[in-house]
């Protein structure tokens, strides 16, 4: 997570942390439509997978998806580092 | 603004919101209405409006290298981006 401004004052700190809320609270809502939606994710070394979206943990270090399309077959369920993502998409 | 943008914090995020931004990673380009940063991660959702629905890009936070604000959104375009993932009405408590 990224610290807050340090040495800020109250007004400037509250001001700060509305944007944060807000941000966070539209990523949120941004994940939760994403839910058992078909996610196409691009990663390293030109890699693109197709899966159900399932979950993200807090910090956002993991995916957790369904029927993972990979060139070498399809995994039932499986977790993704977003370290070894690039971009995701998916149609609203 | 733009070279910054990584370190630059919420508050410039925040005022960048709903407008049309392109966000360079890994080599590749991509442009889109800016929905939101997520704080935690800095990944970077675009909205890509189409005649019916859209779709929606989040590129992930420590692929960003750049980020360029490319225009503001008219009101059409504004009221459209603003319809995507609102809150469900909160159930009243009330009896």
């Amino acid at each position: 997570s990224i610290p807050t401004s340090a040495g800020a004052d109250t007004e400037q700190l509250l001001e700060e942390q509305h944007a944060r809320s807000v941000l966070r609270e539209r990523f949120l809502r941004c994940l939760l439509a994403m839910s058992n939606k078909k996610v196409h994710f691009r990663m390293h070394e030109k890699v693109n997978v197709e899966a159900t979206f399932g979950a993200s943990d807090i910090d956002v270090l993991n995916f957790q998806v369904s029927d993972l399309h990979t060139p070498i077959g399809v995994q039932k369920e499986a977790l993704i580092r977003c370290h070894d993502v690039i971009s995701l998409t998916f149609e609203v | 603004m733009q070279c910054g943008w990584l370190q630059s914090g919420p508050q410039l995020w925040l005022s960048c919101v709903h407008r049309q931004v392109m966000v360079k990673a890994q080599g590749e380009e991509h442009r889109g209405w800016l929905l939101t940063v997520d704080p935690v991660s800095r990944s970077v959702v675009l909205l890509d409006l189409r005649a019916e629905g859209a779709s929606v890009r989040v590129v992930m936070g420590h692929a960003v290298e750049h980020v360029e604000v490319l225009q503001e959104a008219d009101q059409e375009t504004l009221e459209r981006i603003r319809s995507f993932f609102v809150p469900q009405e909160t159930l009243s408590l009330d009896p």
